[in-house]
């Protein structure tokens, strides 16, 4: 009796074998396609029962880790303290001339009639959780919908570019890293407005590593030149930092640039990011765009 | 209750390697889930292996920067073979089960890139460099963590020796001396 049960489940085991294979290889074909709007339900659901775990074992690993390290600070902070408290007043002078500049920026932005088109507000989050698989380096949030945060939000870690949010459960979100090879966006070298320096940068998937494309080989571009965004893409705000150039294989008149560069944020150990709360302007299709032919009557 | 104990291992397997990166980057090359299917194919229950190999890879697909489903398949497919060749050869020494640890690893992580590849998709890493290390991470955490299981599950392997082993009925020993008297 025992014997024909196990004899029945090895007969129906390659049968369930092959259907759950092809189950999970429509899942991934499903998947493979660009995500720009809609996300999967199944992620949504693992990231907030993952939440339960991943947000106390970062908090408890964070407060052992702390605590050692401020025994270890223990001996520099009074030399740290006259520093920072230097620092303090220097930057108090600095916030208030700021201040001058600021008023006297508003002033002249009235003057041309100019207004702000928008203020963006940036929402602290820590780390929770990175890749569970080795081979992608995306990153859990502590934030989520509850707090504001959508598909698509640029994040960003001591003020250059870390990537996107890629799924939003209520209490976390995902970031998908600005090296994913998958990623793209729209940049300038130097800054917006004097520079023609124009291009699209995309991840190479290596760690350290983004290239930038399509910048006219009749440019002239420098290693060490800071990488910003434009804007240009639909995702990220215009003037964000990207990193700098760290080499150049230059074109020619009729070849593009190929640029490598190293981001500014460091995408390996951050553990505190910002999520700007940006809202792209809508953008009309290209084929609304266009003016219906109006019919000429006779 | 072996069911109840490897069902808890896996899930523990599955939140291990949902946090531990954040902890220590070198611990994300130890794939806990898969020492843990390894573990349920090696003893010669396909079904539960390869239920435990979809479930599994979706959990860590589910949270991951990859194909959703990409883990699930290889997980899958490694469960089975690995419980095919279970199913075929004694496979009850430690000394036979690492090798089988390191070929399943690395038969996973090529199924994972290949099938990213197909799909157009570029892991981040060298695939030779990556596998390696996961190779030598996944093999050795593997052989320890097989040994803490065998250890748990010593009832049921015990219950199995005797099954494959049968001892022999001893039969008395006459005596000699009293046969000649």
């Amino acid at each position: 009796m025992v014997e024909r049960s196990q004899k029945e489940v090895w007969r129906m085991t390659p049968w369930l074998v092959i259907i759950l294979l092809l189950g999970n290889f429509i899942m991934m074909a499903f998947d493979s396609r660009e995500i720009t709007t809609g996300q999967r339900v199944i992620r949504v659901w693992t990231q907030s029962i993952a939440d339960f775990v991943q947000s106390p074992v970062t908090s408890i690993t964070s407060g052992v880790s702390g605590y050692f390290t401020s025994i270890a600070n223990l001996r520099s902070a009074q030399d740290e303290n006259s520093q920072l408290r230097k620092e303090i007043e220097e930057l108090r002078l600095d916030v208030e001339s700021a201040k001058g500049l600021t008023e006297e920026n508003q002033r002249l932005k009235a003057l041309l009639d100019f207004k702000e088109q928008s203020k963006l507000d940036v929402l602290p989050a820590r780390i929770i959780g990175r890749d569970p698989s080795i081979w992608f380096d995306s990153s859990i949030i502590s934030r989520g919908s509850f707090d504001g945060v959508k598909l698509n939000m640029p994040v960003v870690a001591n003020g250059a570019l870390v990537g996107r949010i890629t799924a939003v459960s209520p209490l976390t979100a995902q970031v998908d890293l600005i090296t994913r090879d998958k990623s793209g966006l729209g940049a300038v070298i130097g800054e917006i407005g004097t520079s023609t320096a124009l291009g699209v940068i995309s991840g190479t998937s290596k760690r350290d590593l983004l290239e930038m494309k399509y910048v006219a080989g009749s440019t002239d571009v420098q290693v060490g030149q800071s990488v910003f965004t434009t804007g240009q893409d639909g995702i990220y705000p215009p003037g964000i930092k990207v990193g700098e150039i760290v080499q150049v294989i230059s074109g020619s008149a009729t070849t593009p640039h190929q640029i490598f560069i190293q981001p500014a944020a460091k995408l390996g150990s951050m553990q505190e990011v910002g999520v700007l709360l940006y809202e792209p302007p809508q953008r009309v299709p290209f084929d609304k765009q266009l003016n219906p032919p109006t019919k000429e009557k006779k | 209750m072996e069911q109840v104990k490897l069902t808890a291992a896996l899930i523990i397997a599955v939140l291990l390697q949902w946090t531990l990166r954040n902890i220590a980057e070198p611990l994300a090359y130890i794939d806990f889930p898969l020492i843990i299917v390894v573990y349920a194919a090696l003893q010669r229950n396909s079904l539960r292996a390869i239920l435990f190999g979809t479930f599994s890879g979706l959990a860590v697909d589910a949270l991951s920067g990859g194909l959703l489903g990409a883990n699930g398949f290889s997980k899958t497919l490694v469960a089975y073979i690995v419980s095919e060749i279970a199913r075929r050869v004694y496979m009850d020494n430690l000394l036979l089960r690492i090798p089988v640890i390191a070929g399943a690893c690395f038969l996973d992580d090529a199924v994972y890139y290949g099938l990213h590849r197909l799909l157009g998709q570029q892991p981040s890493g060298e695939f030779l460099i990556v596998a390696s290390y996961t190779l030598i991470g996944t093999t050795v955490a593997g052989t320890i963590l097989i040994v803490v299981l065998d250890s748990l599950m010593r009832e049921r392997l015990a219950s199995r020796k005797r099954e494959m082993f049968p001892s022999r009925r001893q039969t008395r020993r006459r005596n000699p001396i009293r046969l000649g008297k």
